[in-house]
C-alpha cells in the first residue's frame, strides 16, 4: 500500500509542478493566438485562432530584422568564442609553459568580479574605438569566455596524452592536433557551451541597450522591452514577438539537451 | 624529416600554447584588465557624460555609505538573495528528489518542462509576466480571482509597493527551480546506492536516511549552486528593471543594487559613482561568498 | 555505405566541431547575408525630429509635405519614439555623439535632467537669444518657459500651458441640489465632499494616493513645487508641509473623499456610475475623457479649480511638452523654421485643438474662433476659452537636473504619509509630515551639493 501511494503522490506532485512551469508558456502561446477582439474575453485559447499578430510583428515592426540583427550577434559570438575558449583551453590543459599560473589566477580571479562593475569603461573603449552603435560593438567584448575556457580545460584534461603523441609523431602542427584529434573528442563540452553562449548573447539585454541607438540596429530583448510600452493593451501582439523570440533557444536546447546538462554538472560534480 | 623542418616543428610545438592563448591575453587586456582598472580608478571621480569629471577621492565611497537610495537597494538585493537561497533552493531539491523516485517514468519530459523556463532569459520573463501580473486581464489575477474569490481581481501585483518584491521572488522561483534542480538532481544520481542500502540494514528510517546519507553526500554540489545562487541573485537587474517598466518601481520597491549603478551611471550620467557601486557589489559579493565557503566547507568533494 | 562515411569525414575535417555549431554557423552566414543586403538605415533625411506622442506625430507628418517643398531640398525624419525610450536614447545619443536627432519634443517632467552638468555640455541650443529677438518670448505664457530654463538659458519652445480645471457630473450634482461652480474654495469642496461621500459606492473626486501627479498640481496652485527659480529645494517649506497634511486626509483614512482608480475601463465604468464625481482636468485630458466616456457627453462640466483662500489662484498645471533643437543640429536655422511652421502657425493650432483640445502658449492664436465653439459634451461650454481664461495663471513649474528625482522623492512620501495616516489618523501626522518632507527634500540636497558643475 505505502509504496503505491507515494508513487501516486509524487506523480502527483510532478503534475501540479508541470502545471505551474508550464501554464505560462500556455498562456504565451495562446495570447499571440487571439485576435484583436478576443483578447480580453478568453483566458486561453478561442475558437477563432488566427495569425493576425505575427503579420503585425512583420508589417509594422521591422520584426524579422530584429531577429536577424539577434542571430548574426548570437551566432558571431557562440562562433568566436567557440573558437577562441577551445583553443585557449586547450593549451591551458596540455601544455605546460611559463606564466601558466600567473594567467591561471588572473582569468579566476576576475571571475569573481561582477562584470556590471566594467560598464562604463567598455561603454567609454567602445567609443574611442568606434564601435559604437554597431553590432560588432556587441561581439568584440566578448569573444573570449573565461569561463567557457576553463570548461574546455576540464573536459580536454580527460584526453589521453598518448592520442596527442601519437598525432605528432604523424607530422601534425600542433594547430592540427587541436582541430583533427582533440575538437572531435570534446563533442559533449563543445555542445554544452554553445547552448550556455548561445543563451547568453541571446538574451543579453544590458549590453546592448547601452551600446545601441539606432532602432534598426536593435536586438530582440531591446525590440521586444520598446514594444511593451507602446503595445501594453494589445498584448497579443507582444507575446507573439516573444514566441518568436523564445523558440530558437528551446529549439536549440532540444537539440542539445544531454550534451548540455552533462557540461553543467560535470563541473560541479567533479569540483 | 630534415634538420630544417625538425626545428620548426619543435619550435612551433613550443610556441603554440602562446600563439593559442594570445587571442584571449589580448581581449582580455583590452576588454578585461583595463576597464576593470579603469573602473576602479573612476570610482574617485564625479563624472557627468562623458567628457566631464572631477576627483574627489574616498567621498564617493562616503557618500555612498549614507545613501538612503542605495540602503534601499541594499535591502531589496538581500531579501531577494535570501528567498532565492533559503526558499528556492530547497524547493529545486525536493523536486529533485521527487524526480529521482526510481520507478518515476517520463523523467526526461518533466527535466524539459521544469528546466525550460530558464532558457527564456530574464527579459522575455519579464515581458511575459509583465503582462500576466496585469490587473484586469492578466492571467494570475484572473486564475486566483476564480479559485478564491475574495481576492479582488484588480490586484496590482506590480504597482502596490508592498507586493513588489513577492511579484519579483515569484518569477525568479519560476525561472530557476528547473536550474538548480538540476544539479540537484545530477548530484542525488551520483550518491552511492550502496550507502542507502547501508543505512536501511542499519535500521535507519526515511528521514534519517536523508540526514545522514542524502545531504553530506551531495553537499559539494549544494554549496556550489548555494554559491552560484548567492553570486547570480546579489546581481539581479534585468528582470525587475523590464518587469516594472524600466523603473525602480513606487517607491523603490524594485530597485536593485546593478539597478543602482545602471540609473546612476547610465541615467544620471555619473560613471564615477556608478564605478562606485560597482566596486563596493564587487567587494560585499567576495566577501559574502568567502564566508559561505568558510562556514560550508568547499565544494570540492570530501574525501 | 562507404561513399557516405567518406563525405562525413571530410565535413567533419573542415568543420570538427559538430553538427549544431554548424547549424549556428549556416544561421549566422544567412544573417550576415541577409543583414549586408539590407543594411540598417541608420539617418534618413537632413532633418530629424523625435516626437513620442501619437497625436502630435499624426499632426507634424501633415505638415512635412509642406514644409518640404517650401524649403526645397529637405528631407524631414518624423520618429515616434516611445516616451521613457525617448530620455534614454537622447541621452546616450547625446553622451556618444552618435544619432543624436536635430529636434526633440522632451517631456516636462525629464527636461530638467537634460541640464545637468557644465552648462556647456548641455545638449540644446539656448534658445533666447532667438526667442529675445524676434519678440516671441512677449507673446508666449511667460511662465511655460520655467521647466525648461536653466542657468538663465532657456533649452526648449514649450508646447502647452495646460490649464488645471475641475470636470464634474454637472447632472448629478444638480441632483443633490447643488451648483458646484458656485464654490470657490477648497473648504466649501470638501464639506460637500464629506456630504456626498459614500464609502465603497461615491467619492467625491478622484486623486491618486501614491505617487506625485496629482499631489504636484496641488502643490503648483499654491505657489510650491520642488524648486524655486533658483534651483533651490523647496519641497519642505511650509506650503508643501500644509499642502500634504491638507491632502492625504482626503486620500486615505475612513473619511475619505477620494477615490484612486486608475485608468482605462476602470475609470470609464466609475465616470459612468458616478462612483467618482469629478476629477483634476487639464486641456488634454478633456480629450481622454471625451474618449473614454462617451456615454456621459452632456452631462459634464468644467469650473476653475476651488481656491485655497479667498480670491487665490483658481488653477495649475499638469504635464507639458518642450521642443528642443540640440546642439548637433547641423542646420539650426531650418531647424527654426520648422519649429515656426509647427508652433507658432495659427491654422494649425487651431486644428490642432479641434483634435487634441489643447490650447497653445502662443498668444496670437488665441483670438481664433475655434476656442470659442461651444461643445456638447462639456454642457455647451466654450472649451477653449475655459482654459484660456485660466492661461495667464498657469503657475511656473521651476526645475533642475534633480527634477525627477524631486518627483520620486515626493511620491515616496505621499506613499508613506498614507500609510501613516491609515494607521494612526491625526496623531503625531503633523511631526510625521514635516520629517518626511525634509529628509526627502535633504537628500535632494546632499546629490545637489555633491554635484561640482
Amino acid at each position: 500500500m505505502g509504496k503505491k501511494a507515494l508513487l501516486i503522490i509524487v506523480y502527483l506532485l510532478l503534475a501540479l509542478v508541470t502545471c505551474v512551469m508550464l501554464t505560462p508558456m500556455l498562456w504565451l502561446v495562446a495570447a499571440s493566438l487571439k485576435s484583436k477582439e478576443d483578447l480580453f474575453h478568453y483566458l486561453f485559447f478561442s475558437p477563432r485562432p488566427s495569425l493576425a499578430n505575427f503579420r503585425l510583428l512583420f508589417s509594422d515592426i521591422p520584426f524579422f530584422r530584429f531577429l536577424m540583427n539577434s542571430f548574426f550577434v548570437s551566432g558571431m559570438g557562440v562562433l568566436t568564442q567557440l573558437f577562441f575558449s577551445s583553443l585557449g583551453g586547450f593549451a591551458l590543459a596540455k601544455y605546460e609553459f611559463r606564466g601558466k599560473k600567473a594567467i591561471m589566477t588572473l582569468m579566476l580571479a576576475t571571475m569573481l568580479i561582477p562584470g556590471q562593475v566594467m560598464l562604463g569603461p567598455v561603454y567609454q573603449l567602445i567609443y574611442h574605438l568606434r564601435l559604437m552603435d554597431s553590432l560588432w560593438g556587441l561581439i568584440i567584448p566578448g569573444m573570449v569566455s573565461v569561463f567557457g575556457m576553463f570548461l574546455f580545460r576540464q573536459s580536454m584534461l580527460k584526453i589521453p596524452d598518448d592520442l596527442l603523441e601519437a598525432g605528432r609523431i604523424d607530422g601534425c602542427s600542433e594547430f592540427r592536433i587541436y582541430w583533427n584529434i582533440v575538437l572531435p573528442v570534446s563533442k559533449p563540452m563543445i555542445g554544452a557551451f554553445c547552448l550556455i553562449t548561445f543563451m547568453g548573447a541571446w538574451n543579453s539585454f544590458l549590453w546592448p541597450q547601452i551600446i545601441l541607438h539606432t532602432r534598426d540596429l536593435a536586438t530582440l530583448p531591446i525590440a521586444l522591452n520598446q514594444m511593451v510600452g507602446v503595445y501594453s493593451r494589445e498584448y497579443g501582439t507582444v507575446m507573439a514577438g516573444t514566441v518568436l523570440s523564445v523558440l530558437p533557444v528551446m529549439i536549440l536546447f532540444f537539440i542539445l539537451q544531454k550534451e548540455f546538462i552533462a557540461g553543467l554538472t560535470e563541473g560541479a560534480i567533479k569540483g | 624529416m630534415n634538420i630544417r623542418s625538425a626545428k620548426f616543428f619543435l619550435l612551433q610545438r613550443k610556441a603554440a600554447p602562446y600563439v593559442f592563448l594570445s587571442p584571449f591575453i589580448i581581449l582580455f587586456l583590452v576588454f578585461g584588465l583595463y576597464p576593470l582598472v579603469k573602473s576602479l580608478i573612476l570610482s574617485f571621480y564625479i563624472t557627468s557624460g562623458p567628457k566631464a569629471r572631477i576627483f574627489v577621492g574616498l567621498d564617493n565611497f562616503r557618500f555612498l555609505m549614507g545613501d538612503r537610495d542605495f540602503h534601499t537597494a541594499v535591502k531589496n538585493t538581500t531579501v531577494f538573495t535570501f528567498f532565492s537561497v533559503f526558499l528556492q533552493l530547497p524547493l529545486s531539491l525536493g523536486l529533485a528528489m521527487l524526480l529521482n523516485h526510481s520507478l518515476i517514468k517520463g523523467r526526461n519530459f518533466f527535466r524539459f518542462s521544469f528546466f525550460s523556463p530558464h532558457l527564456f532569459g530574464q527579459v522575455f520573463v519579464a515581458v511575459l509576466f509583465g503582462i500576466i501580473f496585469a490587473p484586469q486581464f492578466g492571467l494570475l489575477n484572473r486564475i486566483l480571482h476564480f479559485f478564491i474569490p475574495q481576492i479582488p481581481s484588480d490586484t496590482k501585483w506590480l504597482a502596490n509597493p508592498k507586493l513588489i518584491m513577492p511579484s519579483i521572488v515569484l518569477t525568479s522561483l519560476w525561472m530557476y527551480v528547473g536550474f538548480n534542480m538540476i544539479y540537484f538532481l545530477a548530484a542525488l544520481q551520483a550518491v552511492d546506492r550502496d550507502l542507502y542500502d547501508a543505512a536501511h540494514v542499519d535500521g535507519a528510517n526515511a528521514f534519517h536516511r536523508f540526514l545522514h546519507v542524502t545531504l553530506p553526500g551531495i553537499k559539494p554540489v549544494a554549496v556550489y549552486v548555494m554559491i552560484l545562487s548567492t553570486i547570480g541573485s546579489f546581481q539581479l537587474f534585468e528582470l525587475p528593471y523590464v518587469l516594472l517598466g524600466q523603473s525602480p518601481g513606487p517607491d523603490n520597491a524594485g530597485l536593485t543594487i546593478v539597478m543602482y549603478l545602471y540609473l546612476k551611471g547610465f541615467e544620471a550620467g555619473d560613471l564615477g559613482y556608478a564605478s562606485t557601486i560597482g566596486w563596493t557589489l564587487a567587494l560585499g559579493v567576495l566577501v559574502i561568498s568567502l564566508l559561505q565557503v568558510r562556514i560550508f566547507g568547499m565544494w570540492k568533494r570530501e574525501a | 555505405m562507404k561513399d557516405k562515411r567518406h563525405r562525413l569525414d571530410f565535413l567533419i575535417d573542415i568543420f570538427p566541431f559538430g553538427t549544431a555549431p554548424f547549424i549556428i554557423l549556416m544561421i549566422t552566414l544567412f544573417a550576415s547575408l541577409w543583414l549586408v543586403f539590407h543594411p540598417a538605415v541608420r539617418k534618413k533625411g537632413n532633418l530629424s525630429l523625435w516626437v513620442f506622442a501619437h497625436m502630435h506625430y499624426n499632426a507634424y507628418k501633415k505638415l512635412a509635405p509642406e514644409f518640404e517643398k517650401s524649403h526645397p531640398g529637405t528631407k524631414l525624419d518624423l520618429q515616434m519614439v516611445h516616451i521613457t525610450a525617448v530620455t534614454s536614447r537622447l541621452r546616450s545619443a547625446m553622451w556618444a555623439g552618435i544619432d543624436v536627432p536635430d529636434m526633440v519634443e522632451v517631456e516636462i517632467s525629464f527636461a530638467g535632467t537634460f541640464f545637468a552638468g557644465p552648462v556647456e555640455q548641455v545638449g540644446f541650443m539656448d534658445l533666447k537669444p532667438w526667442l529675445t529677438s524676434s519678440g516671441l518670448y512677449d507673446r508666449m505664457v511667460k511662465s511655460r518657459f520655467a521647466p525648461y530654463t536653466n542657468r538663465g538659458k532657456i533649452f526648449g519652445l514649450p508646447h502647452d500651458v495646460h490649464p488645471v480645471m475641475l470636470a464634474y457630473r454637472r447632472d448629478l450634482f444638480e441632483q443633490e441640489g447643488i451648483d458646484l461652480s458656485k464654490v470657490a474654495t477648497w473648504e466649501e469642496f470638501a464639506e460637500i465632499g464629506r456630504r456626498l461621500t459614500i464609502p465603497g459606492k461615491r467619492y467625491m473626486i478622484q486623486l491618486s494616493d501614491s505617487g506625485h501627479g496629482h499631489i504636484e498640481t496641488i502643490l503648483f496652485q499654491r505657489n510650491g513645487g520642488y524648486f524655486d527659480k533658483d534651483g533651490n529645494v523647496i519641497l519642505d517649506n511650509e506650503i508643501a508641509v500644509e499642502t500634504v497634511k491638507w491632502y492625504i486626509p482626503l486620500v486615505a483614512g475612513k473619511d475619505r473623499i477620494a477615490s484612486d482608480i486608475g485608468g482605462g475601463v476602470v475609470f470609464t465604468k466609475a465616470l459612468e456610475d458616478g462612483y467618482i464625481l469629478s476629477l483634476l482636468c487639464p486641456d488634454w485630458m478633456t480629450k481622454s475623457v471625451e474618449d473614454d466616456v462617451p456615454r456621459v457627453s452632456g452631462k459634464m462640466a468644467l469650473m476653475p479649480l476651488p481656491a485655497f483662500e479667498q480670491g487665490g489662484r483658481r488653477t495649475s498645471t499638469m504635464g507639458g511638452t518642450m521642443l528642443g533643437i540640440t546642439e548637433k543640429c547641423k542646420n539650426k536655422e531650418l531647424a527654426l523654421d520648422l519649429t515656426k511652421m509647427i508652433y507658432l502657425n495659427r491654422e494649425d493650432l487651431a486644428d490642432r485643438f479641434r483634435i487634441t483640445n489643447i490650447i497653445p502658449p502662443y498668444k496670437d492664436a488665441w483670438d481664433h474662433e475655434v476656442f470659442r465653439e461651444p461643445r456638447a459634451y462639456w454642457s455647451n461650454q466654450p472649451l477653449g476659452k475655459v482654459f484660456i481664461d485660466l492661461a495667464d495663471d498657469a503657475p511656473p513649474q521651476y526645475t533642475s537636473p534633480y527634477i525627477w528625482v524631486a518627483k520620486m522623492k515626493l511620491g515616496e512620501v505621499v506613499a508613506s504619509c498614507n500609510i501613516y495616516y491609515s494607521q494612526n489618523g491625526e496623531k503625531g501626522f503633523d511631526e510625521f509630515v514635516r520629517l518626511r518632507l525634509k529628509k526627502a527634500a535633504d537628500d535632494i540636497r546632499k546629490l545637489m551639493r555633491r554635484n561640482p558643475f
